[in-house]
């Protein structure tokens, strides 16, 4: 199986295979199996030390995993956004692109066309002498991700390009994630924004190095195990413990898939609490502190 | 306010490297300030040459320490032996007055050395005054002809510069190597080098490339305003030292990158740059002499690279010292430098990707199998 | 209480030319939780350091609990900034400890929450986010705080815990605390009261989510080939946001839209605006409407 130059041909993808990673005693990533396929887009879940950016570290070529198998296309492929931006703070925007162009061999007149008209849409195109350092978050996320697609790669990795971004830079960020997706390549991203998770075409939920769910967001929504109603406080007792608080309202999760009656229909954010919160009781039996 | 003692107390109980510069740096000051700091000499070694060369040992006392005899060798062997750093006092026995020559290069030991002649030939004076009035009274030595050779005017900074031009490159070298280097993994970019298609040895040799440029740069500039400005004499083969340079570059540079490596921010760098330039500077010879230094302590001056590079600097440029005699030093700085930027490669290569897929980049890969073994690979945490 | 913990009323800030805050009326009730929604740059941060008392209106009037920003209002406020204010070389009790004597408590007084007892001895910097930000939250309310103030709290946290950070918010506001809270994540709109949104310097729209959303519609393509209605979409100037494998076009109606995509297949159809698409028409028109720099 040899990776093509051109992304987009018939059954390829890329991803992992029963990937594990150690960093000394802890398991990062644990029998992790993900799958990633040109022009679409994936986006991997979970909170801090899931395991997210220790995946897309493997599937970067940062890291190599402890077993099992990990497709990657190549430097020359691959596009990666590290999760501090990596960009650099005392190089102007200009600067930055060319270095990344000039380390990824880009001819210097089609880096120029394309930087330009990527910078312009992302509305960069009037800070290309100002300092990387000096720009706002939203911009140097936005940099970043242009840097990293540059070299239009097959795989194009990105860790939590949104987060902590105001709602316009992130409108432009996708812009750019669908721009990618549009021209072939396949975008695998890391977020912990449920809503982002839902525009992506498939979804990848972690929570301490191991898969909780993958597939479509309907997907995992309809292998959601048992039922959820919906309490105006926290129920006293063991009900409580598989409670928590959305909106004003409680959520109560049944694990018996009873019946339906009352029930309501969960959506992404309530799926993945649940497969979160099943892990968390099975560790922590009866009387155990909570999280 | 209380309680901001007690949390900055804590803060700098878990600060490992600020306690290290605050108790360690004084001790080390005091030790050196105790034992190393002196311009006083105590020994002179000195060489004899010609047919009396013999009686020298007899005729010299403290603090003239005779190293060699040659009876048979005349004034050119000695003035050799001057060059080669192997004496700071020659006499030259032979016919008429007894020549002495002292190693200007040498300014604490030529100014203790005169000030001894000079003491030696009041009391001779003194002498011949009180056995009646005659210059040279029958069996007393007649005076020495005493000439300063490299330095005859015994400026000081004509052996500073060339100490100095060591100090830029350590400088240079060591502190602002350490900075660059840092400098990418403050800003999170490091990750972004070990995921593009750059062969770590391309990474390494040019992120330090411009270093070694600015450090040769600067080098030339210092060594040209002493010899145009100040009258520095540069006597010696430019080749020799700039080969003496390059690979005194090789220790400060690769120390300033295996710094960089133990460094997680700039102001740590620093802090450990500063600690290990600031020995160099005091112990290597460039203001207190080698001699002057306890024995105790001259040890440490054994180690430091700046020690050898003084000497190959002050050699060539004030003595013309040849390389066939100054290949101590350079075997030194060669056998260390390939030592310290192996090992900096090493490090840095592990730095930029811990546990990175060995081998080709550039060309498309496909399927990727690492098998797991009882050994796990070790790295910080992702 | 009748002082209100926030009272701004048409508080200005220029910084030379440039107007950071400009006529902005806030108020925080107290036990409401107002989430303050703005792009970067609307001056949602200079407004809350006006609030906080670090820097001082050039014009309008801040008032907390009824008198202006001071050392004896600042002892009455809890306050998470973006950075979480902790020190990453302290534990987690050291932290507190220090807190509390800083707002004069005794230092026994700080007494950790249950999820948070076994991590009181690790040091800050080596905790997971989620910690953290729970250990900041706790040190921001040991004081039992009438106004609390958060700076995106709950950033990079996954669900639970953010569900779990918002019950202590939550509960903060029913013990009677105002709260303020900044954030981009349009979803946590609505575990606010009410919501404030700011574009370049001014209250764009108030109200809770529903309200200000009202009656904004969208059109939504679904494509064989997204790929293709994209292109085509950009090429007639469209603004497009994908979403799973529909495209979403804002502020333009269902017509205009077909015209657009010329003959590639598609089926459009017009759909109500979520509240980030109409955050980001709010904040768009006030940029448009702004006169050039």
């Amino acid at each position: 199986m040899t990776a093509p130059g051109a992304a987009g041909s018939a059954g390829d993808w890329w991803g992992t295979e029963d990937v594990c990673v150690r960093f000394g005693d802890t398991l990062a990533l644990d029998h992790v199996w993900f799958r990633a396929e040109p022009g679409r887009v994936s986006a991997v879940v979970g909170g801090d030390g899931a395991g997210r950016t220790t995946l897309l570290r493997c599937l970067a070529g940062a890291l190599a995993p402890a077993s099992g198998r990990v497709r990657r296309p190549g430097p020359m492929a691959t596009g990666y956004l590290s999760a501090g931006s990596g960009i650099y703070p005392d190089l102007s925007v200009t600067e930055n692109l060319a270095f990344r162009a000039a380390a990824y061999q880009i001819p210097p007149q089609e880096a120029r066309e394309r930087g330009g008209e990527l910078l312009a849409r992302a509305g960069l195109d009037r800070v290309g002498d100002r300092l990387g350092g000096q720009l706002s978050g939203g911009m140097r996320q936005k940099l970043g991700v242009i840097a990293a697609m540059l070299h239009r790669p097959a795989l194009l990795v990105l860790d939590e390009p949104t987060t902590g971004v105001d709602p316009v830079s992130r409108a432009d960020l996708w812009w750019l994630i669908a721009r990618a997706a549009a021209g072939g390549a396949a975008v695998v991203l890391a977020t912990s924004y449920l809503d982002e998770a839902e525009r992506a075409h498939d979804v990848l939920v972690l929570d301490a190095g191991m898969v909780l769910a993958s597939g479509t967001a309907e997907q995992i929504v309809a292998a959601m195990p048992g039922t959820l109603t919906v309490a105006g406080a926290r129920p006293a007792g063991e009900a409580g413990r598989r409670a928590w608080r959305r909106e004003g309202r409680w959520r109560v999760w049944d694990p018996t898939a009873g019946d339906t009656a009352g029930t309501i229909a969960p959506d992404l954010q309530d799926a993945v609490t649940v497969a979160i919160l099943a892990r968390e009781l099975a560790l922590v039996p009866a009387g155990g502190e909570s999280r | 306010m209380w309680a901001m003692i007690v949390k900055e107390f804590r803060q700098l109980r878990r600060d490992r490297r600020t306690l290290a510069m605050m108790i360690v740096m004084p001790v080390v000051l005091l030790i050196v300030f105790g034992y190393a700091a002196s311009f006083d000499v105590t020994t002179i070694p000195t060489v004899a040459a010609g047919p009396e060369a013999g009686q020298v040992t007899h005729l010299v006392g403290e603090p003239f320490h005779v190293v060699a005899t040659e009876p048979s060798q005349g004034r050119a062997w000695a003035e050799q032996q001057l060059r080669d750093g192997n004496a700071a006092v020659a006499v030259v026995t032979g016919d008429g007055r007894p020549q002495v020559l002292i190693d200007g290069s040498q300014l604490f030991t030529a100014k203790a050395a005169i000030a001894e002649l000079s003491a030696a030939a009041a009391k001779a004076a003194v002498h011949g005054a009180a056995a009646g009035g005659q210059a040279t009274p029958p069996g007393s030595q007649p005076q020495p002809v005493v000439t300063v050779l490299y330095n005859p005017d015994l400026n000081t900074s004509d052996i500073m510069i060339p100490g100095l031009a060591g100090v830029v490159l350590v400088f240079v070298g060591t502190i602002i190597t350490s900075l660059g280097v840092v400098r990418e993994r403050q800003s999170g970019t490091l990750e972004q080098l070990a995921v593009m298609p750059l062969k770590p040895r391309d990474v390494f040799l040019g992120k330090i490339g411009p270093y070694f440029a600015v450090a040769a740069l600067d080098l030339a500039i210092v060594v040209s305003i002493g010899v145009g400005l100040f009258g520095v004499p540069f006597r010696g083969s430019l080749a020799v030292f700039a080969l003496g340079a390059l690979l005194f570059l090789f220790v400060t540079l690769g120390i300033g990158v295996l710094i960089s490596s133990v460094s997680e921010n700039q102001g740590q760098a620093i802090q450990l740059a500063f600690m290990v330039t600031l020995p160099q500077i005091l112990l290597s010879g460039l203001i207190f002499p080698l001699s002057s230094i306890a024995i105790g302590v001259r040890w440490i001056s054994y180690l430091l690279p700046l020690t050898y590079f003084n000497e190959i600097s002050r050699g060539v440029m004030l003595r013309a010292e040849p390389l066939s005699s100054l290949w101590q030093p350079f075997l030194f700085l060669a056998l260390l430098g390939a030592i310290v930027f192996t090992l900096a490669s090493l490090r840095f290569r592990a730095y930029l990707a811990p546990a990175a897929p060995r081998g080709g980049t550039g060309s498309p890969r496909s399927a990727q199998k690492v098998t797991s073994a009882a050994s796990a690979p070790s790295g910080s945490a992702g | 209480m009748t002082e209100l913990p926030v009272q701004a009323v048409a508080v200005t800030r220029a910084f030379g030319h440039f107007v950071a805050v400009d006529q902005v009326d806030l108020q925080v009730r107290p036990g409401e939780v107002v989430g303050l929604l703005g792009a970067n740059g609307a001056g949602k941060t200079t407004l809350i350091r006006l609030l906080l008392g670090l820097l001082r209106p050039s014009g309008g009037e801040v008032r907390l609990f009824g008198e202006p920003p001071s050392r004896r209002t600042r002892a009455r406020i809890g306050y998470v900034p973006q950075g979480l204010g902790l020190y990453d070389d302290l534990t987690v009790d050291e932290n507190l400890a220090f807190s509390a004597v800083a707002f004069g408590e005794g230092p026994g007084a700080a007494a950790l929450p249950a999820p948070l007892r076994r991590y009181g001895g690790t040091v800050v910097g080596a905790l997971p986010l989620g910690v953290q930000r729970t250990a900041a939250f706790a040190e921001a309310l040991a004081h039992r705080p009438d106004l609390l103030v958060l700076d995106e709290p709950t950033s990079g946290v996954d669900p639970l815990a953010r569900a779990r950070l918002w019950e202590t918010v939550a509960g903060a506001a029913a013990a009677g605390a105002g709260v303020l809270v900044t954030t981009h994540y349009m979803d946590e709109a609505g575990e606010c009261d009410r919501l404030v949104v700011m574009a370049a310097g001014r209250v764009v729209a108030r109200g809770t989510a529903r309200e200000i959303t009202g009656d904004a519609r969208i059109s939504v393509v679904e494509a064989e080939s997204w790929a293709a209605a994209f292109g085509a979409l950009e090429a007639a100037g469209l603004p497009v946001a994908l979403v799973g494998r529909t495209l979403r076009v804002p502020g333009a109606p269902p017509d205009v839209v077909r015209r657009a995509l010329g003959d590639v297949p598609a089926a459009v159809a017009s759909a109500p605006a979520t509240l980030e698409e109409r955050f980001f028409e709010l904040t768009l028109s006030s940029a448009r409407t702004e006169a050039p720099a």
